[in-house]
Parts: structure tokens; C-alpha cells; sequence
């Protein structure tokens, strides 16, 4: 989508997802970014948590998604 | 999970809950209605007024119960333009009110009224001194709030109500925050007007009053019946208005070794954050605050990163900006007390009620530093 690349796993091609929740959770001027799993794992949570606050941050109205 | 968010709104207190229930099954009579269920309502309905009364050393007569805390700052702003009608006013608010006193503010200024938004200084407190400069002859109102909802200070409200009781100037607080935290006296505040929502001080969502002196007149808000000494119309949330006398009761009644508890916590979360985050800082008044409420800015890393990851955690703080369409707005609050937009952006408010326990800061603390450190590799 964007070309980002996992930074633990170098996974390619990071979803407007992953590159959303790097943004939401970390930061918007990140350097780095996450793919879902490795994300979760950096922050301790499971990948559904992650994805239901994907969902909660959409109907804020936030565009990152 | 850990509420750390008390200045949003608190968990209702378990004897204001047990106090209303009654009047959501037993006891549903209509406070109006000519029958024992109906007396019964209205009884409640008056002893919660006597509740309210004592708490803030009013006069029964003085207490018009409301919806919450933004109804009676709107009821307020706009009865006073509506009163003078045909007048042209002039109105004093700070910058950092309550949106619901701005925005009414604005709403005034469409139609003429003159408003002036005085500045805060680097702590959040209004000057007597800039109040003054700003009179004009025609200045009708002044609207100050007690405590501030983002960084807890307290402004000097007794000294303002006490210039503007000499000068004969109609005198509003918007004492949302303050009630049921520190005391509150109408009298020694020398305030004409005084707004409060009962879920700030753990009562039930939707309740709330303005405190009117006696002899000074209002538009009514609300047409049709004479409930609420006519300025209402409407059928009274009884249970809600129960909860809120016996809430505020309980938390007056506790209000000193609460308020010892609180600020104990908030000083050892600010300890604990300081000790692995040096360059953390408090905004707003380091001493002169709510016991309960501590802003705290963080350098370069954004107070929205730290919410949501807190979340993730199970802790609940507020930031001070909002997060509208991908848009950080930052907050005017903040902004007000000379922070740049980075900087205002970089807060969280952390605002502990009487159901926290010390274990629980103990999480907070390590929950914070946790989030900043993580957010800090990413960037």
C-alpha cells in the first residue's frame, strides 16, 4: 500500500491497517512500523483486541483507517 | 481496569445508587401528581434541594435543578442576555472556560452581546487585576470558573465575587469540577450564580443544578409546568435528583480525608513518573489545584499515543486534545497557559476519584513510563 515494511519481521507492503495503528498507538511521525502480530506482540495485546480498536478509532472519526 | 478519569465523570457512589433505585421501581410516582406515590416523589425531590442547600450554604429556594452542568451554564449565559434584552451588555469569561460557556459566549456575541475572554497565566489563574481593567459600564456578568476541568487549578473566585459584590456586578461560577472536591460556600464566594452536574461528584448522569440568589430573576428555560418553581417545565428525573442530594452529602461529609487520599495519589503518581521520566512537568498550578486532577506534559511524545496505549492496559486518562477526523485540536486550555501546540499535544490528565486505591497508582505509574518507552523507540 504505502511500502512500509515490518520492522521486527520485515513483512512488506504494511495494509493502511497496519500503518493506521503504528500511526494511532505510537506515533504519527513514527519511523518505524508494525505489522498487526508483531504489534501486538510489542504491545503486549492480541491481534483481535488490536483490530476491535481499529474499529472504535473508525467510528471517532478518525481517517487513519 | 483502572478509571483514572474522574474529571470526565466518576462510578456512581454505591449509597446515592441504593437511594435511587426506590424511585425507579417503588417509588416512580410523577412529583406533580395529587396522590401519596406523587408526594413521596416530591418529598425526595425537596430533601435532595435541602441536601444541595446545605452543601453549598444556599437557601433552599436557590437550588434549580437541571440536566447537568452544561444546561445551567447555557440557562445562565443566555437568561442574563435574554433579561437585559433590548441592552447592550457586556459579559467577562476567561479563555478557559468549560466549552459550554464559550460556546454560549459565542453564541451571545452573534447577537450583539459584548464579550471579553480574559487571559490565564502560565498556571491557569485569572487575575482580579485583568477582571478589573476589563469593566465597562455596561458589564453585566462575570463568569469565572471555580476549579478548571483539564489542569485542576483553582481560581481566586472569593476574591473576584467579592470586587464584583462592591461594584454590584452580577457574579457566575461554573463550579462543575469543584463541588463535592473542596469546599464551596455561595456566601463566602460572593457568587450571584453557581453551576454543578451530579456525575462529577458521584452521582447519576443527567442531573445537575444552578444555585440562584435569591431576588435575582431568570427567564424560564423551559415552558409548560411550574415544576422547578416554574423555571423548568418538565417532569423531574426524581431518582437522578435523589442520587445527587445523597451523593453530594457523602461527599462533602468525606471531603477532607478524600481529599487527602487523592492528592497523596496524585503526588506519588507524579513522583513515580518523574523518577523514570525527568523531563515529564505538571501544567497548570503545582499547589493550587483539585486534590484529585494533575496535567502532565510529556516531551515529544503525544498525549494521544499514551491514552490509547494506557487503554490497551486498562487504564483510562483523558487527553486534552481531541482526536477529530485524523486531526489533533489542540487544547485551548492548554494553549491559554502559553504551551505551544506541540506541547499541548503532549499532555495527559490523569484525575483519580474516591473508588482509586494507592495500588492502583502503583499500576498507573508503570502503565505510563511503559507507554512513554514504547512510544519513544517508535520515533
Amino acid at each position: 500500500m504505502d511500502g512500509k515494511v515490518c520492522y521486527v519481521c520485515g513483512k512488506e507492503n504494511l495494509s493502511k491497517k497496519e500503518i493506521g495503528l503504528t500511526k494511532k498507538l505510537l506515533s504519527k511521525n513514527a519511523k518505524i512500523y508494525y505489522c498487526l502480530g508483531c504489534l501486538a506482540e510489542y504491545l503486549e495485546v492480541d491481534t483481535e483486541f488490536l483490530i476491535e480498536k481499529v474499529e472504535e478509532f473508525k467510528a471517532q472519526g478518525c481517517e487513519l483507517f | 481496569m483502572i478509571y483514572a478519569d474522574n474529571a470526565a465523570t466518576t462510578r456512581i457512589s454505591d449509597k446515592a445508587f441504593e437511594k435511587m433505585l426506590p424511585f425507579l421501581r417503588e417509588q416512580y410516582g410523577n412529583a406533580s401528581s395529587q396522590y401519596s406515590l406523587g408526594a413521596k416523589a416530591k418529598r425526595a425531590i425537596e430533601h435532595a434541594r435541602e441536601q444541595v442547600a446545605l452543601a453549598i450554604g444556599a437557601k433552599t429556594v436557590e437550588i434549580t435543578f437541571t440536566s447537568g452542568g452544561s444546561e445551567a451554564n447555557s440557562w445562565l449565559l443566555q437568561g442574563i442576555a435574554e433579561l437585559f434584552g433590548g441592552e447592550s451588555i457586556h459579559i467577562i469569561t476567561s479563555s478557559i472556560e468549560h466549552h459550554s460557556v464559550l460556546n454560549a459566549c459565542r453564541a451571545l456575541e452573534d447577537k450583539s452581546t459584548e464579550v471579553t475572554y480574559l487571559p490565564v497565566d502560565g498556571s491557569g489563574r485569572v487575575s482580579l487585576d485583568d477582571v478589573k481593567l476589563s469593566i465597562r459600564p455596561n458589564t453585566r456578568l462575570v463568569s469565572i470558573m471555580l476549579a478548571n476541568n483539564e489542569v485542576g487549578t483553582i481560581q481566586p473566585v472569593a476574591e473576584i465575587g467579592s470586587y464584583l459584590h462592591e461594584k454590584g456586578i452580577l457574579f457566575h461560577t461554573d463550579a462543575v469540577q469543584a463541588v463535592g472536591h473542596i469546599p464551596v460556600d455561595v456566601n463566602e464566594m460572593h457568587v450571584d450564580f453557581l453551576s454543578a452536574s451530579a456525575h462529577k461528584f458521584n452521582g447519576a448522569k443527567g442531573t445537575g443544578f444552578l444555585f440562584k440568589r435569591s431576588g435575582l430573576k431568570l427567564p424560564s428555560m423551559i415552558f409548560g409546568g411550574e415544576q422547578e418553581h416554574g423555571y423548568r417545565a418538565g417532569t423531574e428525573n426524581v431518582a437522578g435528583i435523589v442520587a445527587l442530594g445523597y451523593a453530594l452529602e457523602e461527599s462533602v461529609a468525606k471531603m477532607q480525608t478524600t481529599g487527602t487520599r487523592l492528592k497523596a495519589m496524585i503526588d506519588d503518581t507524579v513522583r513515580g513518573v518523574q523518577k523514570v521520566i525527568p523531563s515529564v512537568k505538571i501544567n497548570g498550578d503545582a499547589e493550587n489545584r483539585l486534590p484529585g486532577t494533575v496535567n502532565l506534559g510529556f516531551d515529544g511524545v503525544s498525549g494521544e499515543s499514551l491514552k490509547n496505549i494506557l487503554d490497551l492496559k486498562g487504564v483510562c486518562v483523558s487527553t486534552s486534545s481531541a482526536c477529530n477526523s485524523g486531526k489533533d485540536i489542540p487544547s485551548h486550555v492548554l494553549l491559554a497557559l502559553g504551551l505551544s501546540e506541540e506541547e499541548a499535544k503532549s499532555a495527559i490528565r490523569i484525575s483519580y476519584g474516591m473508588y482509586n486505591t494507592l495500588e492502583e497508582v502503583e499500576y498507573v505509574v508503570s502503565a505510563i513510563c511503559d507507554a512513554y518507552r514504547k512510544i519513544k523507540s517508535a520515533i
